[in-house]
């Protein structure tokens, strides 16, 4: 019975252990098929959702800067080149403490503490930047013993890049400009996906105007990654194509002579070919060397604030009134309205006074020039003789007049951020003077004083206007660039050189010629190689006006700053202008003392030494 | 026949594809682990020792297993308590003991020992019907082991091995109304474990599991990157030794926890449904050889082992797609690592043992 009991019960659990494993085996197998169709859904369903997550986790997109295009003079001589050079660069995502890589690299190679200072301001001024460099220009020793610290710390790099070189250093400044840094104001400007891995873009200058065409087109790598980011090969590559090269109008050999002449002093001097618009030389005084400016970064501000200005370039920037510069097309104008006669004779005394008024319009000469007719008052600068003339015009027709020599408005030259300069008006004197127009007013602005302001490149291009008897050729810096006459210029050249009197240019011209050709010209004791038949104007302004009658300091005592500022005009040879020239040296004294030498020397130096290579 | 029986190759199919699936493991890891081919001669020499261990207790007499069991259990017991205090200190966590330059995870072979334990104790008399007596010390049998597991601490281990005792009670015939009161307080004790037991970074893991985008570079990363793993493997997959996911680090804990995503990513869907059918061979035989098992002991005991074995496939797969907490269970057969290895060939061994009674 016992037995029984037992084998039944046997039975009971064996059937019960069945049941049993049969519950668990079939749970069991529900979830396998759902693990199955879990399976199947992200291999299968999901595969190229997934497929993407992978490929993005291991494949990363670099951009390969090009390399800029090298800028040359018009002989081919390199202007703007680009230099290899190895620097420590700091990835900002990947560095875990800045601190601690800035300190192992101090400990390795040494780091001055204005190096340390600068890149912390770097990494605040360009936190846009992946990776800020530390220090650059490495010896080849520097690099190995970074190489040798890197693996320890994530995001310290050594990297090769090209560097930005300007072989004549502060010479041809303002004309190129200089590449730096890409700041936060730049970002709103440059297309992103050009310049995504690139660190330096064109600040000014030519290497800003010209910016795309020398910048290139950027190329591509993918590149395999690891979890740590470490790039394992390269997958493909696209190359990325070189900047265009740049071949300016400039001469070298001239702008350095130039420079040579105006680097003592703060000015401007413009050299341009009037026959197609070349600019030869153009020199801003004082101009710094970019090349520092690049290796540092930021500005030595030390070595900035030590000159005047030297960031500004006043060729295109520096407002001037034009002084007695600007006669020969007041004259014109005279001449144009009938207001003179070329031969009449006038009475020009010590000073001219409006009827209304007690006011002395003094002459530079004490005593007055006597009788003057207009080719004598050119010659000799006499003052009086255009404030009369100025007087009988009226600012209507002077300022008029001074639009068709381009005169208050850009003249197009391919630089960026030219002035305008001022010609003024009643209207403009309302708007930004807030006082009516007066007849003293268009007395002084004559001989170009008063509110009558002019950029020295806008005084070169008014010269070469005069030079091509009313032909308007814009000036150029890039030696392939044609320029297409636009409307507006070519209504003016249609005035000048139909509505104008060919003899009416011949008078001005031939006055010119004899300021520096004739013993009683102004710019004739500053020219002693007269043999190049310049043509030229002289023209000192008044930075600070001796009170008319009760000053009797001389001119020497009076402070630096307050010194007259020199100008001069001038093209030759007369007849078949090759070069003309404006220049404005501030604060030193009279026209016909500093501009006026300089200036005439600049020519017969392109005329017998530079211009037989040309061509 | 005798001659096998007495290697203890009792049963020839369970034995090839446990190998075959074992040897390409060794292929798999040297794959998971960069091409590091010591890591593989490593394992292949635990392999190799494992391989005697499971034909060592094949050999033996199942009465002879049944007769040893409650000294293993003991052993085995002692052995967790040195390791909480000699035990090797890991991510915080004390779980290797170190023999012979050989680092050993007890706590791994218990899946193996509460069922054989539990399985010895409830067969101990004829009369079958388990009672409250006999739960309660059932539950003790488990909780001894499981609370220097939990001290250690490793909650993931803890959980499986409560569930391989469960598993073994249930199959022994443990009435419905005690099923249903254990359940219930479960539900009550579960909320009170996560308020006053569970750690924060347990708390975090289970929470990533429900949104892995929380914490991508934290907790989350594991899940992500697996899933990505085995979805970008597709139906074909990247090829041996071409997953990017595994071969360029992205894949974490890639020999032990998710060598399933190195394979999935490397052998795509195709050779994770092949994988699965050499898994199923190895769960029929052994299924075979519980339906034949001639006691009950041995039943239990076999039972038990093969819903263990389906249970941490599945569990681990679950982890690599996602729909199960990363709590560290292993993929029998393929993941690196001697612990887990050594218990799952113990189980096979075992189960030839029963084998040659039937």
């Amino acid at each position: 019975m016992g037995k029984s009991f037992i084998d039944f019960n046997k039975v009971n659990t064996e059937r019960l252990f069945k049941n049993r494993l049969l519950i668990l085996i079939t749970t069991l197998s529900l979830l396998a098929i759902l693990l199955i169709i879990r399976l199947y859904y992200l291999q299968v369903i999901s595969y190229v959702q997934y497929d993407t997550l992978s490929a993005a986790n291991h494949i990363k997109y670099i951009q390969t800067t090009p390399r800029r295009g090298i800028i040359y003079d018009r002989n081919g001589k390199v202007l703007a080149d680009n230099s290899s050079l190895y620097s420590i660069e700091i990835n900002l995502e990947e560095v875990r403490s800045i601190r601690n890589v800035v300190k192992a690299v101090d400990l390795e190679i040494g780091l001055t503490n204005l190096e340390i200072k600068n890149f912390y301001k770097k990494i605040k001024k360009y936190s846009h930047h992946n990776s800020i460099i530390l220090k650059t220009n490495l010896t080849e020793i520097e690099v190995a013993k970074i190489l040798s610290i890197r693996y320890k710390f994530d995001g310290l790099d050594v990297k090769g890049s090209l560097l930005r070189q300007y072989p004549y250093k502060e010479i041809t400044h303002h004309i190129l400009g200089y590449v730096g840094y890409i700041d936060k104001k730049d970002l709103f400007s440059l297309d992103k996906k050009k310049y995504e891995n690139a660190k330096y873009i064109g600040k000014n200058g030519v290497e800003k105007y010209y910016e795309n065409q020398l910048y290139g087109t950027p190329g591509y790598k993918h590149v395999e990654i690891n979890a740590r980011g470490r790039q394992l090969r390269d997958i493909d590559e696209k190359f990325p194509v070189a900047g265009e090269d740049l071949y300016l109008t400039i001469d070298i050999e001239l702008q350095e002579f130039m420079f040579s002449k105006l680097s003592k002093y703060v000015g401007s001097s413009i050299a341009i070919n009037p026959k197609n618009g070349e600019v030869l030389g153009m020199i801003s005084a004082p101009a710094i060397d970019p090349n520092n400016r690049l290796w540092k970064y930021d500005i030595d501000e030390d070595q900035i604030k030590k000159l005047k200005s030297p960031m500004f370039n006043r060729a295109i920037n520096g407002l001037y009134s034009p002084g007695s510069t600007i006669k020969p097309i007041v004259a014109l104008d005279g001449l144009y309205h009938k207001t003179i006669n070329p031969l009449d004779e006038v009475y020009a005394g010590p000073f001219f006074q409006l009827p209304t008024s007690s006011r002395r319009f003094r002459d530079w000469k004490p005593k007055g020039h006597g009788l003057v007719d207009l080719e004598k008052a050119i010659v000799q600068s006499c003052d009086v003789y255009f404030y009369m003339l100025a007087n009988n015009l009226g600012i209507e027709k002077i300022g008029k007049f001074l639009k068709y020599f381009s005169f208050g408005e850009k003249t197009g030259i391919d630089m960026p951020f030219e002035s305008s300069g001022v010609v003024p008006s009643n209207e403009w004197k309302l708007e930004h003077i807030g006082h009516k127009w007066t007849d003293g007013d268009t007395v002084i602005t004559g001989i170009g004083q008063g509110y009558f302001l002019s950029t020295p490149l806008q005084l070169a291009y008014a010269t070469s206007i005069i030079a091509n008897k009313g032909k308007l050729i814009v000036p150029k810096l890039n030696k392939n660039l044609e320029i297409k006459k636009e409307k507006k210029i070519k209504e003016k050249e249609n005035f000048l050189t139909n509505e104008i009197n060919i003899e009416d240019w011949d008078i001005i011209r031939e006055a010119m010629f004899k300021v520096v050709n004739q013993n009683n010209g102004t710019a004739y004791w500053a020219t002693k190689n007269k043999k190049n038949n310049i043509a030229g104007k002289t023209g000192t302004v008044q930075v600070y006006s001796l009170s008319q009658d009760t000053d009797t300091r001389e001119e020497e005592d009076v402070p630096k700053h307050l010194k007259d500022h020199s100008l001069y005009i001038g093209f030759a040879p007369k007849d078949n202008p090759e070069i003309v020239i404006a220049t404005v040296i501030e604060n030193v004294g009279s026209g016909s003392a500093f501009a006026a030498p300089i200036s005439n020397q600049i020519i017969n130096y392109y005329l017998e030494k530079v211009r037989g290579k040309i061509d | 026949m005798i001659s096998k029986k007495l290697f203890g190759i009792t049963d020839f199919t369970l034995l090839l594809f446990v190998m075959i699936i074992s040897v390409f493991g060794l292929v798999l890891l040297y794959s998971a682990t960069n091409q590091d081919i010591d890591i593989v001669i490593r394992q292949g020499t635990k392999l190799s020792f494992c391989f005697v261990i499971m034909l060592l207790i094949g050999s033996l007499d199942s009465n002879k297993l049944r007769l040893i069991t409650p000294y293993l259990y003991t052993i085995c017991l002692l052995l967790l308590v040195m390791t909480l205090f000699w035990g090797h200190d890991t991510k915080g966590a004390k779980r290797w003991i170190v023999f012979f330059g050989f680092s050993f995870q007890v706590s791994e072979i218990f899946k193996i020992i509460i069922p054989l334990t539990l399985a010895w104790f409830l067969s101990y008399s004829d009369y079958n019907e388990i009672d409250l007596k006999k739960l309660f010390v059932s539950f003790i049998i488990i909780f001894l082991p499981l609370v220097f597991i939990l001290k250690q601490p490793d909650l993931g281990t803890s959980a499986i091995i409560l569930t391989c005792g469960l598993i073994t009670i249930f199959l022994a015939g443990i009435g419905y109304i005690y099923m249903c009161s254990l359940l219930g307080l479960f539900l009550i004790v579960t909320p009170l474990m996560w308020k006053f037991f569970l750690l924060p970074y347990q708390k975090v893991r289970i929470l990533t599991l429900i949104d892995p985008n929380t914490d991508p570079l934290g907790s989350g990363y594991h899940i992500i990157q697996s899933k990505i793993a085995v979805g970008s493997g597709g139906f074909f997959g990247k090829g041996f030794l071409n997953g990017t996911q595994s071969q360029l680090e992205f894949l974490p804990e890639r020999g032990t926890d998710f060598i399933f995503s190195v394979f999935a990513e490397e052998f795509g869907f195709l050779g994770v449904v092949i994988l699965l059918l050499l898994y199923l061979v190895i769960v029929i035989r052994c299924l075979h050889i519980t339906s034949r098992a001639k006691n009950y002991f041995s039943r239990l005991v076999s039972g038990s082992i093969t819903t263990i074995f389906i249970l941490l496939i599945i569990t681990n797969i679950s982890m690599t797609v996602g729909l199960l907490p990363v709590v560290g269970v292993t993929l029998p057969l393929l993941s690196l690592g001697g612990s887990s290895l050594l218990s799952i060939f113990m189980a096979f061994g075992i189960m030839l043992s029963i084998n040659r009674r039937n």
